[in-house]
């Protein structure tokens, strides 16, 4: 069931259009990620969706009401959208113990004083927050607060619950596990959620769609498998995983694949984007790093290469290795002395692009 | 380089043309902007409608209820062809220099000493250095008269020993000498706040490269707090334009007017109230220090942009003075504090327990409670201590309600009526206290409805609310911008209105900083003494404007028991205030 409509959505700050006609729409049930660099307009998206900043142009519906509507000039204050926000700061509020906070929502809609009680206790329950209740913010861990936000956001039943880069506060193992356990709540209860983040890891393990953002404007969307090993601009491809960028010149073109080279290296590649890519003209592939597979035996369909150094990185080794300007990043299992080596490179892992930048 | 060069003039056609293209705002509903327009608007009425009724009687021949009223340029006339107007505007801009001249040098000095160095003692001297700006300058003139006028106890003692008393404050370098010493903690908290705020890894930086000391401090600091000195100086200059309790104690008795003391004597000049000249002198005074407090808007926000630079949480590194230079600076600052706290507030503490004295009478032999039992006698002042006491201490809790109201409606607030109240708020800091207070006489006397009010103490409580609005609104302001938006916003997406916020979240939030801001309004409501001037009517005495009148008479016995207790009372409010936690230093 569609819980959100986002259309057009379009708005400036000055003179500066920060927003460019963003589109999209959410289910219950899902997690939409907005997934973009600083600055690429994700946070004012969500904040524009929550009401806190007001578009110039375009709708958002939420649960089948109208919230934003820029042709009638009907935008309703955030109170009236029956949303959750749970901010990147958490912002809960320190006057209050987490029963208080939590509870405030219930307290505003008018549910009674034991049902709150009641409410409030099964949710910290569920969370593990249950001996906290009587707590302020500032005696629990950043990890605490943060399950505190999303109980606040969460116990009135919202339509839409929208996160606000919910994990960046916390420190790198709490991040996997709280991403793990988050996307596991907002499927078990069947909510429609929106996640801001900039961190591709928790857009690719929580999500079930992914809105890629550039300069205010969506890119690209699909699915975290689809979006990764299926990249249709340069921007999407390099955004994405750890990558070797290879520039070079177009050596022929025929349909899908391509040859681009430079100084005595030549790679079979596969074009992404036909534009802007004729005979001789500047292009620039990128290559996962997890594609090449380098062997220090001679491979057949391996190109051969000077391998620079091996570096050790705890769980792998990263290898580098050069062949004239044609320099990339591998990773390999075991250490390799410098000198020659193979690279093993599938051509359809060559992505090929145009080298004109945009 | 071509390209550069051209870039300003394409600059303001993109801009116009993205204007153009930029489609209308979205209104913001649900942003109680029918809250936000009530309050601001009947600020701007409380605000303007005082300064319209000078700037209407200023162009009357008479009085404005009088029916021989006629509109015309008599008034004008005759301020700008008196001699003496021009003497007190003279006298007014030698003294305001003056001041400044003393105040600021000395003022920076305290600052870098007590905030840049390891000086001993730095809690109590941040308090002590303050002092003098929380006492009313009529009572630090008197006291001054007591201690070191031409009779006064120290004068007296010095002529015991050398033979003649070698100063005479009643004369307009002694007056700007005081008037200076006095504005120092003006000073002092504007230049150290900025030291504070200056990151030590910037001196550091020149250190290590080989810079002394002094050099340091000559080359990085002073550059770095020149935007808040020039800031200070041109506060102390508008302070001196507005000053009114140190010419009128110090300079009247010698004929030294400055255009305070000028509107103030046109009364008794004539006999009858020239109210048409008062109003002139008053626009001719709003003529000068307006520009003044605008250009000083710009330094601030200019000021607050230098102070910006500085890392946050920077790191004070203080200088090590060493056991001569901790000798040297405290003696400095403990000459300063004697004279400009021990001198006058002594000097009054024992004039109030004699009733006579002179050369060759013993004081300790003069000890007496008559000056207390005869201020008890008399009802007038019995209830001009009360009457203050009810203004500062409600009054002011009331006033921090108002401020609060005020400060809510401009709390991130946008477009036309927040640019209305950043104007209006600046427009009483523009006002004398003496001037305010006469416009708000005229209001009660013009507004029928407002008629019976006047002789009753809500008539000098709404014009204190409006002195101390500037002040006021900032302490609010300042407390209410320390509530981080996401707690409001999260309210809002909470389901909360917006109204629910503020009562739920912000004022729960900022109510440590409310009792501060009200200990801190009642200070200045303490020691406030020129609004009530023309305001105060039988019934509705305060003590800084009952010595005003008293000066007149000469009952210095009271004045000196008054001036005692508006001292204690001060005393008690600034205890008061540091026990709440209140931020004296912003």
């Amino acid at each position: 069931m569609t819980e959100l409509v986002v259309n057009n959505i379009q708005k400036w700050l000055g003179g500066l259009q920060i927003l460019k006609g963003a589109s999209f729409t959410a289910e219950r049930g899902s997690i939409v990620a907005l997934l973009g660099a600083s600055g690429s307009g994700k946070t004012t998206l969500l904040r524009c969706i929550a009401g806190l900043e007001q578009p110039e142009i375009g709708t958002i519906v939420i649960g089948g009401k109208t919230v934003l509507d820029g042709d009638k000039k009907l935008a309703l204050p955030p109170e009236q959208r029956n949303i959750g926000l749970v901010f990147q700061s958490y912002a809960l509020w320190p006057h209050r113990t987490v029963k208080e906070n939590v509870g405030y929502g219930l307290k505003l809609r008018n549910v009674s004083p034991t049902d709150i009680g009641k409410r409030v206790q099964a949710i910290l329950d569920r969370m593990g927050l249950g001996h906290l209740a009587d707590r302020y913010p500032s005696q629990l861990s950043g990890g605490q607060q943060q399950r505190v936000a999303i109980c606040r956001a969460l116990v009135y039943e919202p339509r839409v619950l929208l996160l606000d880069e919910p994990l960046s506060n916390l420190d790198a193992k709490l991040r996997e596990e709280a991403r793990y356990w988050i996307r596991k709540l907002i499927l078990d209860l069947q909510i429609c959620a929106i996640l801001v983040t900039h961190d591709q890891g928790e857009a690719l393990a929580a999500a079930d769609n992914i809105l890629l953002l550039q300069d205010g404007r969506i890119v690209q969307q699909g699915g975290p498998q689809e979006i990764y090993s299926n990249p249709n601009s340069f921007y999407s491809a390099d955004f994405l995983g750890a990558n070797n960028i290879v520039s070079g010149k177009v050596q022929t073109v025929d349909g899908k694949s391509a040859v681009i080279g430079g100084n005595g290296w030549s790679l079979n590649g596969t074009v992404r984007e036909a534009a802007g890519l004729g005979q001789s003209q500047d292009a620039r592939a990128v290559i996962r790093v997890e594609q090449i597979k380098v062997s220090d035996t001679p491979a057949t369909d391996g190109i051969e290469m000077q391998l620079d150094d091996s570096i050790y990185l705890g769980d792998r080794w990263e290898y580098r290795l050069s062949r004239g300007d044609f320099v990339v990043k591998a990773h390999g299992t075991k250490r390799m002395a410098t000198g020659k080596v193979w690279a093993q490179i599938p051509q359809e892992s060559i992505w090929v692009f145009s080298g004109a930048q945009k | 380089m071509s390209t550069h060069a051209q870039a300003p003039a394409a600059l303001p056609m993109t801009k116009a043309a993205a204007e153009k293209k930029y489609p209308a705002k979205m209104p913001r509903h649900g942003n109680a902007s029918v809250y936000r327009t009530v309050v601001i608007g009947l600020l701007a009425i409380a605000v303007l409608a005082p300064v319209g009724l000078i700037i209407y009687q200023s162009f009357l021949s008479a009085a404005f209820f009088s029916p021989r009223a006629k509109f015309g340029l008599d008034a004008y006339r005759y301020v700008f062809t008196d001699r003496n107007f021009y003497k007190a505007l003279g006298t007014t801009a030698v003294f305001s220099f003056g001041m400044v001249a003393i105040a600021v040098p000395l003022g920076g000095l305290l600052a870098f000493l007590i905030t840049r160095t390891d000086i001993k003692g730095k809690r109590l001297l941040e308090i002590l250095v303050l002092v003098p700006m929380f006492i009313s300058s009529i009572v630090l003139a008197f006291g001054y008269t007591v201690s070191v006028g031409p009779t006064g106890f120290v004068s007296l003692f010095i002529r015991g020993l050398i033979g003649f008393v070698p100063w005479n404050i009643y004369s307009l370098p002694g007056m700007i000498l005081i008037a200076g010493l006095s504005h120092v903690p003006h000073v002092y908290l504007y230049v150290s706040s900025s030291m504070r705020n200056l990151p030590s890894d910037l001196e550091e930086a020149a250190r290590t490269t080989g810079a002394s000391i002094w050099q340091v401090s000559r080359d990085v600091t002073l550059p770095m707090v020149l935007p808040s000195l020039i800031f200070a100086a041109s506060l102390n200059i508008l302070l001196g334009f507005e000053t009114f309790g140190i010419p009128l104690v110090l300079g009247d008795p010698n004929g030294i007017m400055v255009l305070t003391t000028y509107i103030y004597k046109l009364t008794t000049l004539f006999g009858t109230p020239t109210y048409q000249l008062m109003a002139v002198v008053a626009v001719v005074l709003i003529l000068i220090t307006l520009p003044l407090v605008w250009a000083q808007r710009k330094l601030l926000k200019n000021a607050r942009k230098y102070v910006a630079m500085g890392g946050k949480g920077a790191r004070v590194a203080t200088l090590k003075l060493g056991r001569g230079g901790q000798v040297i600076a405290l003696s400095i600052i403990g000459f300063w504090l004697f004279v400009s706290v021990v001198l006058p507030i002594g000097g009054i503490t024992v004039r109030a327990f004699v009733d006579a004295w002179g050369e060759g009478v013993n004081l300790f032999a003069q000890l007496t409670f008559a000056n207390f039992d005869h201020l008890l006698e008399v009802p007038s002042l019995v209830r001009g201590i009360i009457n203050t006491v009810i203004l500062s201490v409600v009054g002011g809790a009331v006033a921090v309600g108002i401020y609060l109201m005020v400060g809510l409606a401009g709390h991130r607030n946008w477009g036309a009526s927040n640019t209305l109240l950043d104007y209006i708020v600046l427009l009483p800091r523009a006002l004398p206290g003496l001037v305010i207070g006469l416009a708000f006489f005229w209001v009660f006397l013009f507004v029928p409805l407002l008629t019976p009010l006047r002789p009753t103490l809500i008539s000098i409580f709404v014009a204190y609310v409006v002195v101390g609005l500037s002040y006021g609104l900032r302490l609010l302001q300042g407390t209410l911008l320390q509530v981080a938006p996401e707690l409001e916003e999260s309210a809002r997406t909470t389901g909360a209105t917006i109204g629910r916020t503020w009562k739920d979240v912000v004022i729960p939030i900022v109510r440590p900083g409310l009792a501060g801001a009200w200990a801190l309004i009642m200070i200045i409501f303490l020691r406030e003494y020129a609004t009530g001037v023309y305001l105060m009517g039988a019934g509705t005495e305060v003590i800084g404007s009952l010595m005003v009148s008293l000066l007149q008479t000469g009952a210095m016995n009271t004045i000196a028991a008054l001036s005692l207790i508006s001292v204690v009372l001060t005393g008690a409010g600034l205890a008061l205030a540091l026990r709440l936690g209140a931020k004296i230093h912003d």
